[in-house]
């Protein structure tokens, strides 16, 4: 019947959803997503324990600290200037700091606001570079050995420990309304984030500056400040996620965030991850911190699932990264042509 | 009659450094390095430790190669470390059932297979090379992992190790033999192929080469591939030389590559360098290196130093951009205020 239905007819019948989706996204794309949320839904129906809200707690848990460092380079990625791949040595520089200003016997609130202006003092280096016209890739692959050695370099590549009743506690093991407090910050800053790019001057300039720089350069919003504030912000999220860390284990080492920690590799790459599995255009513009937070959520969902499942961590790093790359193929493809791809 | 052909020297000289002012710059770099090691230590300028340089610069070469090739080409391929590892991984496991040099052609034709597979998606999709190369970064090491079973995978017979190490004509090694075979290769290709130049033409101008009828995959698949392949090579050398290969490991040639080919001349936006400052870059990293274990400096100054190293070159660059870019704007404006002075001349009835 479809086969020879004359155009009038299919002009009269309002088409069905899927017929729009496919007109709009084409049948490869469709499939491919269609794929992909079956074997999702597949996972979670036969994972053990999974559809718990002691499990989901465990996920939101899991995606705090990649999640909070993918909000701040979320900015960064917004306003046009791709990715810092310097979040894990800034953290690590950033671990270094408190714990060294945590030994040494400063109270919290000190050492807290140290580790935050050594943190600004970084991304505002690699802003600065970036602002004047540096590739940031380039930028902050230097910055990254730069920031790694003056980490070793000042912790002598030792583990720096302080003991146990600290102020940092509540921070690291607290809890409020069940929700372990990394949890909490990672929500409060998730909504805090969405409503400073949504309702401010600020956010708005961010997407203007991303979406077209030029535009951006002619209104009297340069790139230069923009880079520096985005780094700046990147970087602070960075030591915040330091100090959480740091808070929870009372100890310090350059390490921390390198190639072993969590399940999946490096930090600075699942951060990277995580900003582009939410879909997040990479030229600029186009996107938000929300979809990153989902985005760290989604990742951590699909850890979680896999190790319910029994998996090793060979599988479930292969396991984030098909689907890093099966995102950036479909949100590609779905771009194709329009502004946002490039 | 000396002295004019002295004279006829340095006059070429001088035209050749105008010429080629990255390269000229490259070379001098070296020649500081290499000469502030060899005066503080009386080691270094000897022939064993050429060899060591010769050594380091068979697995540092390759990358610093591949990535010059990718930068020359506007792209940057992220992932050649864990490529780099995947290879390593495979020919350490597979050698013992295979031997090493089945285990190594294989290895290297599943990374130059990898470096194929991005270049057609990164032209297909048209995003960017950063864009894919971070998520395939991710998914070879997944992919290493479960190679190696999560383990450090070993050799049991370590002959090959030693014939791999064996000293040839004082300075060099089969590895290194090899390596410098494929950068006479590369530079060939690169220089005298339609294929080579092509690339050139999308590093440099990639609207002007796409409207002038170039398809952008054939020099993205043939960039990537090369790169895969230098990945693959730089890790069989690596896992066969020491006998171990760890899944996670090797992430670090990322940046040392970076820094010899930035050294070596290439500019972040495309379409220029080469293959022989590639060979100078990662030789000057090399001497850095070897340099510093000389002096007992721990490993993480080194990255320390490789960083500001790479920081400082980005800060020349971007400084000669901006200076261009104010030169290209002052002459507009004079050229502006100039034809506006004839017009009001006009005006006035009083031409000059």
């Amino acid at each position: 019947m479809n086969a020879n239905a004359p155009a009038v007819s299919r002009q009269a019948k309002t088409p069905t959803w899927l017929a729009n989706l496919v007109d709009k996204y084409t049948w490869l794309v469709v499939t491919l997503v269609a794929l992909f949320v079956l074997t999702f839904a597949y996972g979670m129906i036969t994972a053990p324990n999974f559809l718990t809200w002691f499990n989901f707690k465990t996920i939101i848990r899991d995606a705090a600290l990649v999640g909070i460092m993918a909000i701040g380079l979320t900015f960064v990625t917004l306003s046009g200037n791709f990715f810092l791949l310097s979040m894990k040595e800034t953290a690590a520089l950033a671990i270094i700091a408190f714990a060294t200003a945590m030994s040494a016997g400063y109270g919290f609130e000190i050492s807290f606001l140290f580790t935050m202006g050594v943190a600004v003092i970084a991304g505002a280096l690699q802003g600065v570079l970036i602002g004047l016209g540096g590739n940031p890739i380039v930028v902050t692959l230097g910055a990254a050995g730069l920031f790694f050695g003056v980490a070793s370099w000042w912790s002598e590549n030792l583990v720096i420990s302080f003991r146990r009743p600290h102020g940092a506690e509540w921070l690291g093991s607290g809890s409020f309304l069940g929700l372990p407090n990394i949890t909490v910050a990672f929500i409060l800053i998730a909504i805090v984030a969405e409503l400073v790019l949504r309702y401010t001057t600020f956010g708005r300039q961010v997407y203007l500056i991303g979406s077209n720089r030029a535009a951006g350069k002619a209104t009297g919003h340069e790139n230069f400040s923009m880079a520096i504030k985005t780094c700046i912000i990147a970087s602070s999220c960075s030591a915040f996620v330091a100090i959480a860390f740091s808070a929870q284990v009372s100890s310090a080492h350059v390490n921390y965030f390198s190639s072993s920690f969590g399940s999946s590799g490096d930090m600075t790459i699942l951060v990277i991850a995580t900003v582009m599995v939410a879909g997040n255009s990479i030229m600029g513009g186009f996107g938000s911190t929300l979809r990153s937070s989902l985005g760290a959520v989604f990742i951590s969902t699909v850890d979680n699932m896999m190790v319910l499942h029994g998996f090793n961590s060979g599988p479930r790093v292969l396991a984030v990264g098909l689907m890093i790359v099966f995102s950036i193929i479909v949100f590609a493809l779905v771009r194709r042509g329009s502004r946002v791809q490039e | 009659m000396s002295k004019s052909t002295d004279m006829g020297f340095v006059s070429k000289a001088k035209l050749w450094v105008t010429n080629n002012p990255d390269l000229a710059f490259a070379i001098l770099l070296a020649v500081c390095v290499y000469g502030y090691f060899a005066f503080s230590n009386e080691f270094f300028a000897t022939h064993r430790t050429t060899y060591a340089i010769m050594e380091r610069f068979a697995v540092l070469g390759l990358v610093g190669l591949a990535l010059t090739l990718c930068i020359i080409a506007g792209e940057i391929d992220l992932s050649i470390g864990s490529n780099a590892a995947l290879a390593a991984v495979i020919v350490v496991r597979f050698t013992d059932s295979l031997g090493a040099i089945n285990a190594a052609l294989i290895a290297i034709a599943i990374s130059t297979l990898v470096g194929l597979i991005q270049g057609y998606f990164i032209a297909y999709l048209r995003i960017r090379a950063i864009v894919l190369t971070v998520g395939t970064l991710m998914l070879l090491r997944g992919v290493s992992l479960f190679a190696a079973e999560e383990k450090t995978v070993m050799l049991t017979d370590f002959t090959i190790p030693d014939f791999i190490s064996t000293k040839m004509f004082v300075y060099f090694s089969p590895a290194s033999l090899l390596v410098i075979a494929v950068f006479i290769a590369v530079a060939l290709f690169m220089q005298f192929t339609r294929y080579g130049r092509e690339i050139y033409a999308v590093g440099g101008a990639r609207k002007e080469a796409l409207a002038s009828g170039i398809d952008l995959k054939r020099p993205m698949m043939v960039v990537f591939s090369i790169s895969g392949f230098c990945a693959g090579l730089g890790g069989c050398i690596i896992g066969l030389r020491s006998g171990t290969a760890q899944a996670l490991g090797l992430q670090y040639l990322l940046l040392a590559g970076t820094v010899a080919a930035f050294i070596g001349g290439v500019s972040i936006l495309g379409g220029r360098g080469g293959v022989i400052g590639a060979a100078i870059g990662t030789l000057t990293v090399n001497f850095l290196n070897t340099g510093l274990v000389f002096n007992v400096t721990p490993a993480f100054m080194v990255q320390l130093y490789l960083g500001v190293l790479l920081m400082v070159v980005i800060v020349f660059q971007t400084g000669s951009q901006m200076f261009d870019t104010y030169q290209r704007r002052q002459q507009v404006l004079g050229d502006v205020d100039l034809v506006r002075g004839e017009l009001l001349n006009k005006k006035r009835g009083s031409p000059i």
